[in-house]
């Protein structure tokens, strides 16, 4: 399959292409959207038309036996261990967003009728392991996650892939986030050796009074876009932390809207990125605050140190109000390590390469530290470390 | 007279600026040489010349340390071969952490020396004498590098990294500067504790009040970017009441 080929493609034609019956709705908002290029705004800096150029072989995710793990590991988009007792299943998605702005969101839904669910119950600490084992396949497979009202719930993700080569990854959430709940989601991912790219399109639904704590790390190479749309309830509050940690030829980042929809809602917007070689870090994150969200508060904010001077930051923070009601501040600086600094280190008879080590892991702490549990947060500097000695190698 | 440090005909500038002019100094071992001069004389373009900085650029002259030609050596191997500046104005490092900092230093000298490198509880064992010594609170090595440390704390935090670095050469830049009695006379104490009959100190500095608490050995004036004059510890009296435009340079 290319994907290329769904370019310009009438509704009928392209369920007939994708074989899907009556996702006509779905469908119509691909078509408006269109196959996205660098002519579309969501994607002007991504390369996604290289990607869609390629042919993939295609899989059929027929369900498999979960096996019985401490974590959920989903493996070529397919379900294949989970922990004993969480209700984990694979149904039709019926609430789906019809007013995403990303084209791929519908196309994942379109490729994924049938969605993985996972409903997380109580309190609990989930891991969740995404695995790739094909070459050049397209993997494409879409989760709709739940939460219970009060409870508040942790989802680590991270991904590991076989040696394989040139795959291209298309996945992502729909989120429902209940009342009076917090669902923490802590995303950690290496993309390395042109084993795979991927687009995550993703939608969150934070309802009244509910809190979206949202860490995504993103180091290496390859490339890999973070499609986020989020909107608030009544009192609800999205803190999204984007860490971006980039070398080689990389292109990589968040394209984000988070819509402030209820009163009192609140948004906190952090990006730290760190580029290294010809790596492109992106940042394109909108704050819509629309008339009904009277004293929203919202503050964005990205941040980013080339260590090159072949590397570049896109960092598009973008406010749109429509009230006069609100608290709403953002900003971006990009700059580069701190000579002085640096020289500090190194007259203490630190090498050059620790001592732009502890400099970036510097940078980088305030958004790892956010990460409260010990031994996930030490996978991310240990994660971190393992890029950068692999880059100074 | 044995030296551990040869200074000769040193000419260093920063950006277009010649700074110093053909510098001579010759540093004993287990002996504390002062430095004085009027602002704008070179006394912190010499140090830094000394420790590798990148702002200055040496273009004549030599320095050697026991004997061997550190020019063209970086910073961290200057630090790791023995040679300590305590910074004018040391940098502050938002998250880096104070004690991670110090053992990683640490560990690089002594992976340098050969020998094994300390753990955690090893390295705060370390710690604990030396910041009681120089009246730190025990939390200022888990906060941030120097990260809204006051001057007085910034100073005890580069002296506390010279004990625990052990070097041979230290370079101690204004260390009086922005200093309170007590934080001049902990800062005094720990510098003191070092004096082993074979450390060699330079002590650069405006005023003579540092020079109360650590006694020099000589003092050099330093005018123009040359050291004009050489003598003992009695030419403190007499810069205190002449000033630097009485000395004359020395034939």
């Amino acid at each position: 399959m290319k994907l290329s080929d769904l370019k310009d493609m009438k509704v009928e034609a392209l369920l007939s292409a994708l074989n899907v019956k009556g996702r006509e709705a779905l469908a119509e908002r691909f078509v408006t959207l269109g196959l996205p290029s660098k002519k579309s705004e969501t994607y002007r800096y991504f390369d996604a038309e290289t990607l869609f150029e390629k042919e993939y072989k295609t899989l059929d995710y027929l369900p498999k036996t979960i096996a019985e793990s401490e974590k959920i590991i989903i493996t070529d988009g397919v379900v294949t261990a989970a922990p004993k007792g969480l209700r984990i299943y694979t149904e039709s998605c019926e609430q789906i967003d019809m007013e995403h702005f990303d084209p791929l969101y519908y196309l994942g839904h379109l490729l994924s009728p049938q969605v993985i669910k996972i409903e997380v119950d109580g309190d609990v600490e989930l891991d969740l392991e995404h695995r790739f084992t094909q070459s050049e396949t397209l993997i494409s497979y879409r989760i709709v996650l739940y939460n219970q009202s009060n409870r508040h719930a942790t989802l680590y993700e991270n991904f590991v892939a076989d040696a394989i080569k040139n795959s291209l990854v298309l996945y992502g959430y729909d989120m429902h986030i209940a009342q009076d709940s917090t669902l923490n989601v802590v995303k950690l991912q290496t993309m390395q050796s042109q084993q795979y790219n991927m687009v995550a399109s993703n939608r969150v639904n934070v309802a009244k009074q509910a809190n979206a704590l949202l860490k995504s790390f993103d180091l290496g190479g390859e490339q890999g876009l973070q499609i986020l749309k989020v909107d608030l309830d009544t009192r609800a509050h999205v803190e999204a932390g984007h860490l971006l940690y980039l070398n080689q030829d990389a292109k990589r980042g968040t394209v984000s809207q988070i819509i402030h929809k209820g009163e009192h809602s609140t948004s906190k917007q952090e990006a730290k990125n760190i580029l290294d070689g010809k790596a492109r870090g992106i940042f394109d994150a909108l704050i819509r605050v629309e008339h009904a969200a009277k004293y929203t508060k919202a503050q964005q904010n990205s941040k980013a140190i080339l260590l090159d001077e072949k590397a570049y930051m896109v960092s598009k923070p973008q406010l749109e109000i429509y009230i006069d009601e609100l608290e709403a501040s953002h900003g971006s600086t990009t700059g580069q390590l701190d000579e002085k600094q640096l020289f500090y280190l190194q007259s203490r008879g630190i090498s050059y390469v620790e001592a732009r080590k502890m400099l970036v892991i510097a940078f980088a702490n305030t958004l790892i530290e956010t990460v409260k549990d010990a031994r996930h947060q030490e996978r991310i500097k240990e994660a971190f470390e393992a890029v950068f000695y692999a880059a100074h190698q | 007279m044995s030296t551990v440090m040869k200074i000769e005909n040193l000419q260093a500038k920063i950006g277009d600026k010649d700074i110093l002019k053909g510098l001579n100094l010759e540093l004993e071992p287990g002996k504390v040489h002062a430095i004085m001069g009027p602002n704008g004389a070179g006394k912190s373009t010499l140090s830094k010349a000394l420790v590798g900085h990148y702002d200055v650029e040496v273009t004549g002259g030599d320095i050697t340390y026991k004997g061997k030609s550190i020019r063209d050596m970086e910073a961290e191997e200057r630090a790791l071969e023995g040679i300590f500046l305590s910074f004018q104005h040391p940098v502050e490092i938002p998250g880096v952490n104070n004690a991670y900092f110090l053992r990683t230093a640490l560990n690089a000298k002594r992976k340098h020396e050969g020998k094994e490198e300390l753990n955690a509880a090893e390295f705060l064992r370390l710690m604990r004498d030396h910041l009681e010594m120089l009246g730190m609170k025990s939390d200022m090595i888990s906060r941030s590098l120097n990260e809204g440390f006051s001057g007085g704390e910034k100073k005890r935090n580069e002296i506390l990294q010279m004990l625990i670095l052990e070097p041979e050469v230290i370079i101690l830049d204004e260390i009086d500067s922005g200093l309170d009695i007590d934080a001049l006379r902990a800062v005094s104490e720990g510098i003191n504790k070092m004096k082993d009959g074979k450390r060699s100190f330079l002590v650069i500095t405006h005023y003579s009040r540092i020079l109360d608490y650590i006694e020099p050995d000589y003092i050099h004036v330093l005018k123009e970017g040359k050291i004009i004059k050489t003598a003992g510890p009695e030419l403190v009296g007499e810069l205190e009441e002449h000033g630097y435009d009485s000395i004359e340079e020395e034939k």
